[in-house]
């Protein structure tokens, strides 16, 4: 709580009253307390710009999903999450991949977008789909329903529908996405290279998807601290905190810093982006191949 | 997408860790498939393995590696469907036991299938995918010779980093011994010591190491191959199950533990193929495309390439 004194003054304190952190570059070195005050921050500004009355979508046009309470649960996101990831052991990866998780499911089934009505059963089932498709430690449905409030049938007919509209490619790989919108497109199960025609075969090609491995998962964390590190730059207001990547961090992605003045885009990786996103980081990643694959 | 119409269910083929196996016909292709079939379980939901199973089968497309073809959704229960294999290797190796003696396979349709069962894991090491349960019973083969591995129920994606690696990973048999003394930072050296395992299984007929828990199992390793030393595996002692007391040995001959098993002489390169495989510290082991180079398939790649 702000002092009336302190008020007058706001102008000149405010940067000094909000603390700094600086980030590990790497999230597996982050907290997962700090992982989850930053995810949370942007889902609550995703909420914010789908339920933005200019951008969203007329209510005759909203599909209801499985994803849809009847009301808003009366519990934030913030503390949602952060319940989630106590009492369910949740690790750094899968909270970072429920992220990319968003730009999976909205990629395989256009009628998801995220908003209060969403959000809550989006991260229940992400988080346990992800915990069971990922790590050696997780637990069963029946307890991660007990944890999140809803009840297991739904939370196990919630993370059928996710695998089947995501066709299991639940992987956080670079290019998963992509493969799982063509996938869908053509109703196959699994792509057949030779199938895809004029698109950009390149991407494809196993030896190319050697050198590309789970850098997309940094990329989201760094793209998120970018985003909304700072405690103004998010709706959400549950932590006073602002927090940045140390100062030798490598910019080496111009895409996201192309980025930063969209907000919008940071989880919607439209297959433009993702491709040159890519290939940046293949270039880098094809001198490791080589070197690596070098008798020792 | 397939649905279930489709395929025709013939005879149970077994019973998976998670599921069982039928044969199946596709009616429209005529084509034999596997079919596994995983009940959906109310307090569990998709069992992680099916999720595994299907996540990371869908990005290993390799003539080594048993093809997922679909998935298909009935109610309680998700249906598998794998291409057709006709047998397993450990059957294979069971029905040519002569009344209570083992045997083991002829060299060169060893060196052919250790060959296949490389090039199959190579392709699942440079995907960033660990098996972490190679044996016998995991590797299927068909009439033409072929072999491929399959049962990716406990494998997982590397390179991803996770906190929690589990060391109750791979049967007991072909578990490395780094695994064994609780090592949670292994990669994919854990599946070559369960290739070296599986190659002298195959040239004698019966596993080298069948321990019954996990101290025997350490034991029976060590017997053969000595104790681990600092000098030679640096790391060794700050593994949690590293135990000091351990009666000291020194490593036997591989090949005198072996020759007795089988008629043909096991040359140099074979016998130093299997060092490269079987070694106690888990960075002095081979990787899979190492193996791949190894002179004793010098007949092979000369012909490939």
């Amino acid at each position: 709580m702000e002092s009336p004194a302190r008020e007058h003054s706001e102008d000149t304190q405010e940067d000094q009253t909000i603390p700094k952190i600086i980030l590990p570059s790497e999230f597996k070195k982050c907290s997962r307390t700090d992982l989850v005050v930053l995810i949370s921050r942007m889902l609550v500004s995703l909420i914010a710009i789908n339920e933005n009355s200019s951008t969203k979508r007329p209510d005759d046009q909203i599909t209801l999903t499985r994803y849809h309470s009847k009301i808003p649960p009366n519990i934030s996101i913030f503390n949602y999450f952060i319940r989630l990831t106590k009492f369910s052991s949740l690790e750094h990866c899968v909270l970072i991949t429920s992220l990319y998780y968003i730009d999976l499911l909205q990629t395989a089934y256009p009628d998801f977008t995220l908003n209060s009505l969403t959000a809550h059963r989006f991260l229940l089932t992400a988080t346990t789909v992800a915990a069971k498709g990922l790590c050696d430690s997780f637990s069963t449905n029946a307890h991660y329903s007990k944890v999140g409030g809803v009840r297991c049938h739904e939370l196990n007919i919630l993370e059928n529908d996710f695998l089947k509209r995501v066709n299991y490619r639940i992987l956080p790989r670079d290019h998963n996405i992509t493969l799982c919108s063509i996938e869908q497109k053509q109703k196959t199960f699994v792509i057949d290279k030779n199938a895809l025609g004029s698109v950009d075969l390149g991407s494809y090609s196993y030896s190319n998807r050697l050198k590309s491995g789970y850098n997309v998962l940094d990329k989201y964390y760094q793209r998120i601290v970018q985003l909304v590190g700072s405690f103004d730059a998010s709706p959400d207001k549950s932590r006073r905190v602002n927090y940045v990547l140390p100062s030798n961090f490598d910019e080496d992605n111009e895409s996201s810093s192309a980025r930063l003045q969209q907000p919008k885009a940071a989880t919607e990786v439209s297959p433009k982006s993702h491709y040159s996103q890519k290939r940046i980081s293949e270039a880098k990643d094809t001198n490791k191949y080589h070197k690596r694959s070098k008798p020792d | 997408m397939s649905s279930s119409s489709q395929f025709k269910q013939l005879e149970k083929l077994g019973n998976g860790t998670y599921a069982t196996v039928y044969k199946g016909l596709n009616k429209t292709t005529g084509v034999y498939v596997a079919l596994k079939e995983v009940k959906l379980d109310s307090e569990e939901g998709t069992p992680s393995t099916a999720i595994r199973e299907i996540s990371l089968m869908k990005e290993l497309k390799h003539e080594n590696i048993v093809r997922l073809y679909d998935v298909i959704h009935t109610e309680n229960k998700l249906t598998l469907v794998f291409e057709f294999m006709d047998n397993d290797l450990k059957k294979y190796m069971d029905s040519r036991t002569v009344g209570n003696t083992p045997r083991g396979l002829e060299l060169n349709l060893v060196k052919y299938f250790q060959w296949q069962l490389l090039q199959g894991l190579a392709f699942c090491h440079e995907n960033k995918i660990l098996h972490r349960d190679l044996k016998p019973q995991n590797l299927l083969i068909n009439k033409k010779g072929q072999l491929k591995l399959g049962d990716f129920g406990l494998a997982r994606a590397f390179g991803i980093p996770v906190n929690t690696f589990s060391s109750e990973v791979v049967t007991l048999w072909y578990r490395a011994p780094d695994v064994l003394m609780g090592s949670r930072t292994y990669s994919t050296s854990i599946d070559i010591w369960s290739c070296g395992c599986i190659l002298a299984e195959m040239i004698t007929g019966k596993p080298l190491f069948p321990g019954t828990n996990d101290e025997e199992q350490l034991k029976l390793i060590f017997d053969v191959m000595g104790t681990p030393s600092e000098s030679l595996w640096p790391t060794v002692t700050k593994l949690p199950k590293y135990n000091p007391n351990v009666q000291q040995r020194t490593p036997r001959d591989l090949r005198q533990v072996l020759q007795p098993h089988t008629k043909e002489p096991l040359d140099g390169n074979l016998m130093d193929f299997l060092h490269g495989l079987l070694q106690l510290n888990p960075d002095m082991r081979l990787s899979a495309k190492q193996a791949l180079h190894h002179p004793w398939f010098a007949e092979y790649y000369q012909h490939t390439s």
